[in-house]
């Protein structure tokens, strides 16, 4: 990307399991900080402390980020709990409570970065897509408002070429970015790939660029055109 | 410690070239190892280069080895291995120096590798050396390794990381060997008599 993710932009960050979602929206979340911008993480799929614990692998991280409160991590379960929203399903009453609980966080410490991992497991409570849709939508117009870039985690169960690129088929409508992770299979080993299918307000690559997850972040690097699509279309299997 | 001749020709003909430069080196069955320690021993003592070892061909440790009984100690250089990670308890080795990736199918993985080898390297100058492209030919296919070449030299030409290239000839494919005579800069030329 030329110039990165645009100001207050809410960019989709969709991907299978174990391909680099979230070590992707950490590093976003630490390099901010190492800037001096305020970050929240919000954590629905594993708990802070782990999250925290997974963090110390980067080189340039340092928990003297935690405790100045320039990282804040937020378990959502304890937000759930916090908010009186202990229920499996919520209605429109819950999603507008949710919505202001988030930016009131975001206003109150002036996030200007913020991770949702993941959205998915948090859409699972919203059972009608007009509900998925209008909380997204009013969540994201309120965070660009406030100046916050968001970083969005949906997990899909296939990133190949007829795949959705979001769980409910709505959130990627919404987003103004999105950025698909996956693997491609090589002869039984998979490579991790990552693609700027959509990102408005910059030009970009839209090619599959092979990544490695490494302590100075994630690295990437064109992936090889004779070696992109996977398996059989590409071995004759 | 082994007696061994070394090359002193091709010392000669590397003290010619730049760090951008991306060197062709052909070598026989019979004189894979004398060639390549004839050609990593100058980039090593004489030119104080740092850098980077990727090997296709043998398990690093082996390599590592052979260097250590003619007296070379290597503990500055890195090794990627891509051949003991598919061998059962392979990667338990007593080497820090030595970074391992699944197969030589993971291509992207090796060049990212290298290029973080280098970023957390302490040396000004360095070099990629891969051993050997013979050998990546045996899993990969022919396009898919010349585009891989192809990506490989200009990436550290860019950077101004010498890359050295080691081949037997007659046991490359032709669409890689023909492509690597136009990407490269230099050829040291050791290899067989080739007819296709």
């Amino acid at each position: 990307m030329r110039g990165g993710i645009p100001y207050g932009s809410t960019v989709l960050a969709s991907g299978t399991c174990g391909s680099g979602k979230t070590t992707l929206a950490m590093e976003f979340l630490v390099r901010g900080a190492l800037a001096g911008e305020a970050c929240a993480h919000f954590t629905a799929t594993e708990p802070s402390v782990k999250l925290l614990e997974n963090i110390r692998q980067y080189a340039f991280f340092d928990m003297n980020m935690v405790d100045t409160g320039l990282i804040n991590v937020f378990d959502m379960d304890v937000l759930y709990s916090w908010l009186g929203l202990d229920k499996s399903t919520f209605d429109l009453d819950d999603v507008h409570a949710l919505i202001k609980s988030i930016t009131d966080i975001v206003n109150t410490i002036g996030v200007t970065r913020l991770v949702i991992d993941s959205v998915t497991t948090l859409c699972y409570k919203i059972k009608s897509e007009q509900l998925i849709r209008d909380f997204l939508f009013t969540l994201g117009k309120k965070l660009a408002t406030l100046g916050c870039t968001t970083i969005l985690i949906s997990e899909i169960t296939s990133a190949t070429e007829n795949a959705h690129w979001s769980s409910f088929g709505v959130e990627e409508a919404i987003a103004d970015g999105i950025v698909v992770m996956g693997d491609v299979e090589r002869m039984g080993h998979l490579l991790r790939f990552l693609q700027v299918v959509k990102m408005r307000g910059t030009s970009h690559s839209r090619a599959k660029h092979a990544i490695e997850l490494t302590p100075l972040g994630v690295m990437l690097t064109p992936m090889l055109k004779w070696g992109s699509q996977t398996d059989s279309a590409n071995w004759g299997a | 410690m082994i007696m061994f001749e070394l090359d002193q020709r091709i010392a000669e003909q590397l003290s010619t070239i730049s760090l951008n430069s991306s060197v062709q080196v052909r070598c026989g069955n019979s004189n894979a190892f004398m060639v390549t320690a004839s050609t990593m021993l100058p980039l090593m003592q004489m030119f104080e280069m740092g850098g980077v070892y990727i090997t296709a061909s043998r398990g690093a440790v082996e390599i590592i080895q052979a260097f250590e009984s003619i007296g070379v100690d290597v503990s500055n250089i890195q090794f990627i291995d891509l051949v003991s990670s598919g061998i059962l308890g392979g990667t338990d080795v007593e080497y820090s120096n030595i970074h391992f990736v699944d197969s030589p199918i993971m291509l992207e993985s090796v060049l990212l590798r290298t290029l973080y080898i280098l970023r957390t390297t302490s040396s000004a100058r360095n070099f990629v050396f891969i051993d050997s492209v013979n050998a990546l030919a045996i899993y990969n296919e022919d396009r898919m390794l010349a585009e891989y070449l192809h990506t490989f030299i200009n990436t550290f030409r860019q950077r101004e990381v010498l890359s050295i290239i080691l081949n037997v000839p007659d046991q490359t494919p032709p669409l890689v060997l023909s492509n690597l005579d136009l990407y490269c800069t230099d050829l040291v030329d050791r290899g067989q008599v080739v007819i296709h």
